[in-house]
């Protein structure tokens, strides 16, 4: 598989990159343990008031939180960081470096930048999802395992998609600075299962920005709320998602070599 | 008659710019109604260059020496005309193609920023998928070649700017490609540096027969380097041929040098002569008509005592400049009329 292999060579580097600045690993920690707190004292504070929010018991919303933290951590170490590259190699013109080299433009534009550090949010966010499981009252047997597994594989590929349709736009237009920050927005409404929202949210947050797939559907596999239709759902959005941002992306390319023009 | 390395045919490349006047006024009018004009990069341009030549592809800034190359390495697609490299379209960006080339830009940087060069060099032996062992051959023949020494053992950010260059342009042969595109590849280096990136693209040529197209606005870098120029101007080739008639086609000038004997009267009038340019150390430099330089020369022979004369023709840069100039002077008007508005 030559994209993984290609990846794994990047994390390397990205790994040797990032080693040599400790004090961010301490930041990310201070950054991931204040998450933390605050979602678990907002949490705390409302199964005061109530025993279950929409159907979801304390446990079943810290596996959601747990599955958020896990999924960011993700997003931070392997996608975001590989699209904010791309879209200063756009702007700054060391793009030309990443067309001349012989290798798939997408692939290698997709794994070029990897944060480690970042990973300290996948690591805590497994911590939360094995406390959340431990005080489930439904016991989480190997389908259940393998869903959650294909249902987050699934989850961050269309997070994938999403950012690379996103960051094509710098094709056309070249400042999209806020982009990143206004995905950290929506993406913080994925702290809750979407179903707790108003419909047009809800679509919004599963078709739009597809935080519903990335964050509540795993979070469902877990707590057993998880149809096969719904998972058979994600699957195949998330390979139309894929489709779909790379044609767009071979467009966004066609564009900058002016072959469209 | 070999193959081609490059062949390039009626190769034009023309971009869609927006346009606007200067205030608030022209950008809120813009932002409703944008308009928009026509640019013509390149207009027109054919050469083919055979395998293992080293040509210096010269002209002003804007010219189209960066869009030409751009389209010769796949980064651009061609508006119209014919590109083949290696027998390959470049537009069509395929891998057995983008092996055999390497396009360095100078002021751009491809390696990793934080981390010692030896690193991204890995990185790029696995990208080429070159074998361990050539890889390693070829990566410590450049370090001695251009007396790397430790320099890939620092972080990239920890080099000065001729440093980093050097390192770069190991990183960007390290595959041992047939065809380099080098744009400017010594820009902002001091003297000393420009020499060791030029003997080194030399001793390469040398070494894998590779063809080399570069963009240079240091003239020294023409002349070590390349036998033959394009000269470039608007978009259209002026001059296609060796650098040492470039002179002879461009100038009209020659310069005498003449150094009198001592004891020599100290106030002569050179006038008559020539135009006289200057006169340092009891040398007088004097300008004179292409043709009339051997008679002139006689004259003053005859006329002084001179100890030394020279007939040389003027500096490169001095020709290339007239050259342009009298592009500029006898060029159509470019700028067409907003072709599009949306």
């Amino acid at each position: 598989m030559r994209p993984l292999r290609l990846a794994w060579l990047f994390f390397r580097v990205g790994a040797l990159n990032d080693l040599q600045y400790r004090a961010n690993f301490w930041l990310q920690l201070l950054q991931s343990a204040i998450q933390l707190g605050t979602g678990l004292a907002v949490l705390g504070l409302i199964f005061s008031q109530t025993l279950a929010l929409n159907g979801w018991s304390a446990p079943a919303l810290l596996a959601v939180m747990g599955v958020h933290i896990l999924m960011g951590g993700v997003i931070g170490v392997l996608i975001r960081p590989s699209m904010e590259r791309l879209r200063s190699d756009i702007r700054d013109g060391t793009f030309d470096f990443v067309l001349t080299k012989p290798e798939d433009v997408q692939v290698l534009s997709s794994v070029r930048e990897i944060r480690v550090w970042q990973g300290v949010d996948i690591l805590v966010g497994l911590v939360v999802l094995g406390v959340a499981i431990g005080q489930l009252q439904e016991s989480l047997g190997p389908i259940e395992a393998v869903a959650f597994g294909v249902a987050l594989v699934i989850g961050a590929l269309m997070i994938y998609s999403f950012w690379l349709v996103v960051t094509t736009v710098a094709f056309w237009i070249v400042r999209i600075d806020e982009i990143a920050e206004l995905f950290e927005g929506v993406y913080q409404s994925g702290r809750w299962p979407v179903t707790i929202y108003p419909e047009w949210l809800r679509v919004s947050l599963t078709f739009l920005v597809p935080i519903a797939f990335a964050v509540t559907v795993p979070a469902q596999a877990l707590t057993q709320r998880l149809t096969p239709e719904t998972l058979a759902l994600a699957a195949g959005f998330g390979v139309v998602a894929l489709l779909v941002s790379r044609a767009f992306f071979r467009i966004g390319l066609r564009r900058y070599s002016g072959a469209s023009a | 008659m070999p193959e081609p390395a490059i062949h390039v045919a009626d190769l034009r490349k023309t971009f869609t710019v927006p346009v606007r006047e200067g205030g608030f006024l022209a950008a809120v009018r813009s932002f409703v109604r944008r308009q928009h004009r026509e640019v013509h990069a390149v207009s027109g341009v054919s050469f083919e260059i055979a395998p293992g030549e080293v040509v210096g592809f010269l002209g002003p800034n804007g010219a189209g020496k960066t869009t030409t190359l751009k389209m010769l390495s796949g980064l651009l697609y061609p508006t119209s005309g014919e590109v083949r490299v290696l027998g390959h379209v470049p537009s069509r960006r395929e891998a057995a193609y983008l092996r055999q080339i390497t396009m360095v830009m100078g002021n751009r940087n491809q390696l990793q920023w934080d981390l010692p060069a030896l690193d991204s060099y890995e990185l790029l032996r696995a990208i080429y998928r070159l074998h361990p062992d050539d890889f390693r051959k070829t990566r410590d023949e450049f370090i001695e070649l251009l007396d790397l020494g430790d320099l890939v053992r620092k972080p990239v950010r920890n080099l000065s700017l001729g440093e980093r260059m050097k390192v770069e342009t190991a990183a960007a042969l390290l595959h041992r490609p047939q065809v380099l595109f080098l744009d400017e590849p010594t820009i902002g280096l001091d003297v000393t540096m420009q020499k060791r990136i030029r003997s080194f693209v030399a001793e390469y040529n040398r070494r894998c027969g590779a063809t080399v197209l570069l963009t240079s606005h240091y003239m020294a870098d023409v002349q070590a380097l390349c036998k033959r120029v394009i000269v470039i101007h608007h978009g259209r080739i002026l001059f296609d041929g060796e650098l040492a008639t470039l002179a002879a086609d461009f100038s009209a000038d020659k310069t005498i040098a003449v150094t009198l004997k001592e004891g020599a009267p100290e106030r002569i009038d050179f006038a008559p002569y020539g135009e006289v340019l200057g006169s340092e150390d009891g040398k007088v430099s004097i300008r004179v008509g292409r043709g009339r330089a051997p008679d002139v020369a006689g004259r003053l022979l005859h006329d002084l005592p001179v100890a030394d004369l020279t007939i040389e023709d003027p500096p490169i840069e001095d020709v290339i400049e007239s050259v342009f100039a009298g592009a500029s002077a006898e060029a159509p008007e470019r700028t067409p009329e907003p072709a599009a508005t949306r």
